[in-house]
């Protein structure tokens, strides 16, 4: 199962979802006009006859009993998910949750974040904000959010404390299957629904606090009480169901991560000794108990995950079902704290060679546009080892400047400005009249370090820079945006690559910073893409050949499958047809279509770059960077290791 | 009793929304105050890293500028009565008393950090200290930071206390006592203007 239908499976399981709350509400209406039916019929037969006790018939009663139950529930619902609408750090903060600083000196934090940051690398996705629940003493974790843009990772303070570096990557690795999964989305679904069912109990409460002589209501608040209750009582079955198969899902993702099933396991292993073990002391758990990493709630009707000894035996068969005692002190890592390495940082970043000359070709033959699909959302322990070695391998200015918000703005900036003199002195020019010399001081203080990165170190840096930039108030997330405009508009000879870069940072924080202007699905079919397609696809070819005759070779190349799958042509465009103006709204209507559709497009655009058989380390990123538009994370392009048996982009 | 019924179940549902009402306004107004708190931790780290810094510049200093005893103690003296205020800032970020003993104890370091620059500008050999350099290159991207980290706790204060102050969620703000927050302004006492650092 690839990438994609993993992410139709998630689309269907959250219709499937819809249905069975469609469900659940109908009966929950039928059981509230009942109940109000049964009560008044009562009330009017112990009153006289000659006083009617509504005034109205009954079918009108149930259509206004209907209409308020439905209205409740929707606007229970709504309000619900409004509240989420900002994604996961509106969930962590829900739960108590405190952001961890990018740029902690806190050894545990440290810890955390850095895990985190290796599987951002290793999986192609931005990282995420990390939150820590510093009141709840159990080992638990949990990833909420829409999309990977504004995703939030919580782990416990007793998850940080108690865990071994293994065993909290296995935890990690984790969570992240569920951001890669789109299981985020769906769960945050289902929090709002069943809070919206959960208010016809707020109304029953009030309802029964009215009194006087003969009054039916405190009845019938009792009675919204109990079906309230009901209803909720089978969202958590749904919710339960819906999440244990996820769960096991996520686990054997988790090991694919880490190629260490007994660093997972060892987490679950000593939440089953710890006395309080996973559980979360939150007022707010229950809403949130499907999203965590281990049971939160501790009782067994409504599991939302496997039970613990199953999942472990799954990892480990040796399991004999005895659990350790957990001491309280954090063990001591085998692996050496990050600080440690510091001295010994290899020279250059690992997997690839560095790229002696600007256009400097080699052969990678080890691109195939099949490993490029079947890679996406799918990191693996090489993807993994890989980001490790790219962490120590950042110099350490640039490190520090992507904790930093300051930093990191000036980062991008960097990675913006052009390699030739006299139009970086136009585009810092430029810049000067937008902004102040603090932030000229720090884009050059970074430049050169920026200028010895190559090309594939740039998007994962990015990502690692995004946490730091999400800290920026709006005002000034606003300046930013408007400076990389700047910079980009200034520069006469923008790349496909740089553009899509910024595209990519700017993308992310929109999402993060204006949650009200999220996409929708909007796309079905191939057929009314194809002038979009067109215009990726020549735009895709131009970048990768040196002139017009072979760019249309290596377009012919991507766009004969995919006009087939279209039913019609894809138009071949000339280049002042695809500048950058154009690919951007192309790509704002492909991002737009389902998972399938993107697959299509992205098996196309990377036919097109392999096309003449020697692919540039710009047009590997570039494949990388088009793909994260359209919220599909592609793993960095490693270098197969030696190691036998681990072929990450051999032939399929 | 018709009429009254429906007026009851009408009021029952207006009793809901304003609940719901509520409850928003509420979360909206701790979801706010949690984010001027988070802004703070971000000044805390690099007013951290500055008091780090400082003393070290000292112990630099001290070689060259044996007649200037006066100065590098005051700096001391600022350094640590600012490491003070901002524990205490730290603690409780926004709370009126803290934010201005930070900013006036930040106003004062500042102060005699300027007079230790320009008086370092008058000594051609430790200008030419390597480490000399290298401290005080450290030290003006750590005020960029700073300055930068303040403005976004600045927005996120200005963002609350608005929130706070606009009806109908002032009424909110007054039932569950959500105070005001105070910003932090430091005053450099050469130029009134503070330098502006802003994309």
């Amino acid at each position: 199962m690839d990438f994609f239908e993993r992410q139709d499976k998630a689309r269907r399981n959250t219709k499937l979802l819809v249905f069975y709350f469609s469900l659940a509400v109908l009966s929950l209406i039928l059981a509230v006009n009942i109940a109000v039916s049964l009560i008044f019929t009562g009330f009017t037969a112990a009153n006289s006859i000659d006083e009617p006790s509504i005034g109205w018939s009954r079918s009108e009663l149930l259509f206004w009993v209907t209409i308020g139950t439905l209205a409740v529930i929707l606007i229970g619902s709504v309000f619900k998910s409004l509240q989420l609408a900002r994604g996961g750090s509106a969930v962590a903060e829900l739960l108590d949750g405190r952001l961890i600083n990018s740029n902690t000196s806190d050894a545990d934090e440290r810890k955390v974040l850095n895990v985190v940051e290796e599987m951002s690398i290793a999986s192609g996705v931005p990282v995420p904000q990390v939150y820590v629940l510093d009141s709840e003493a159990g080992i638990n974790a949990f990833a909420a959010g829409h999309s990977a843009s504004d995703a939030a990772i919580s782990v416990t303070r007793g998850c940080m404390k108690m865990l071994s570096r293994d065993e909290l990557q296995g935890v990690i690795g984790h969570e992240f299957s569920h951001i890669l999964n789109g299981d985020m989305r769906v769960n945050l679904r289902l929090m709002g629904l069943v809070f919206g069912i959960l208010c016809l109990t707020v109304i029953g409460r009030i309802l029964i606090r009215t009194s006087g002589r003969k009054n039916p209501l405190p009845l019938l608040g009792l009675a919204l009480i109990i079906i309230g209750w009901a209803g909720v009582f089978f969202g958590r079955l749904i919710q339960a169901a819906v999440s244990r198969q996820r769960e096991v899902l996520a686990d054997a993702s988790a090991v694919q991560f880490t190629r260490n099933p007994s660093g997972l396991a060892g987490a679950l292993k000593k939440i089953g000794g710890l006395t309080y073990g996973s559980r979360i002391n939150s007022p707010h758990a229950e809403e949130a108990s499907h999203l965590f990493f281990a049971d939160g709630l501790g009782d067994s009707l409504f599991a939302t995950h496997p039970p613990l000894v199953e999942r472990i035996r799954a990892l480990d068969p040796s399991f004999d079902g005895g659990f350790p005692r957990v001491i309280q002190e954090r063990p001591s890592d085998v692996s050496p704290a990050p600080g440690a390495t510091q001295l010994s940082r290899p020279p250059q970043i690992p997997g690839r060679p560095l790229v002696q000359a600007e256009g400097d070709r080699f052969a990678a033959p080890f691109i195939s546009q099949h490993a490029v699909i079947a890679n996406i959302g799918q990191a693996t322990t090489q993807h993994l080892r890989y980001a490790v070695d790219f962490h120590h391998a950042i110099p350490p200015a640039l490190e520090a400047a992507s904790r930093d918000p300051l930093g990191a703005g000036a980062l991008v900036c960097a990675f913006l400005l052009a390699s030739e003199p006299s139009t970086r002195r136009k585009q810092l020019e430029d810049l000067d009249r937008a902004t102040s010399e603090a932030i000229r001081d720090e884009i050059m203080r970074v430049w050169p370090d920026t200028q010895s990165m190559p090309p594939q170190a740039k998007i994962p840096l990015v990502d690692l820079a995004l946490p730091a930039l999400r800290r920026l108030s709006r005002q000034q997330f606003e300046q930013f945006r408007a400076a990389t405009e700047t910079l980009v508009a200034s520069n006469t000879e923008t790349d496909l690559f740089v553009y899509m870069l910024r595209k990519i940072v700017v993308r992310h924080l929109e999402t993060y910073f204006f949650p009200e202007q999220r996409r929708v699905t909007q796309f079905y079919a191939l057929r009314p893409l194809a002038p979009d397609c067109g215009v990726l696809l020549s735009a895709t070819a131009y970048a990768g050949q040196e002139n017009a005759t072979k760019a249309y070779a290596a377009f012919g190349q991507g766009a004969e499958s995919l006009s087939r799958a279209a039913r019609s042509e894809i138009p071949w465009l000339p280049p002042d047809q695809c500048d950058l103006s154009h690919i951007d709204a192309a790509l704002a209507r492909l991002s737009q279509a389902v998972p399938q559709i993107k697959k299509n497009v992205l098996n196309a655009c990377a036919q097109t770059v392999v096309a003449d058989g020697v692919i540039q380390e710009g047009e590997a990123e570039l494949l990388r960077a088009i793909a994260d538009t359209l919220d599909c994370p592609v793993p960095p392009f490693v270098q197969p290791h030696e190691e036998a048996g681990a072929p990450v982009l051999g032939q399929d | 009793m018709g009429i009254s019924l429906i007026f009851i179940g009408v009021v029952i549902l207006l009793g809901f929304f304003v609940l719901i009402f509520v409850i928003g306004g509420y979360n909206a107004l701790v979801t706010l105050r949690n984010r001027y708190k988070n802004a703070y931790s971000q000044i805390d780290v690099q007013l951290k890293r500055r008091y780090d810094l400082i003393p070290n510049l000292v112990e630099t200093a001290k070689g060259y500028l044996q007649h200037e005893r006066g100065t590098l103690e005051a700096v001391i003296l600022a350094r640590n009565a600012a490491v003070t205020a901002n524990t205490r800032a730290a603690r409780n970020p926004g709370d009126a008393s803290a934010m201005k003993e930070i900013s006036s104890a930040e106003s004062a370091l500042s102060g005699v950090m300027s007079r230790l620059f320009a008086l370092a500008e008058a000594y051609p050999n430790l200008k030419a200290n390597t480490t000399m350099l290298s401290l005080m290159e450290e030290l003006t991207s750590t005020e960029n930071k700073v300055s930068f980290a303040r403005q976004a706790y600045n927005d996120a204060i200005m963002i609350y206390n608005t929130r706070r102050e606009v009806f109908p969620s002032n009424v909110i703000a007054t039932t569950f006592n959500f105070g005001p927050a105070e910003l932090f302004v430091i005053e450099k006492p050469e130029q009134k203007e503070a330098p502006k650092v802003a994309f």
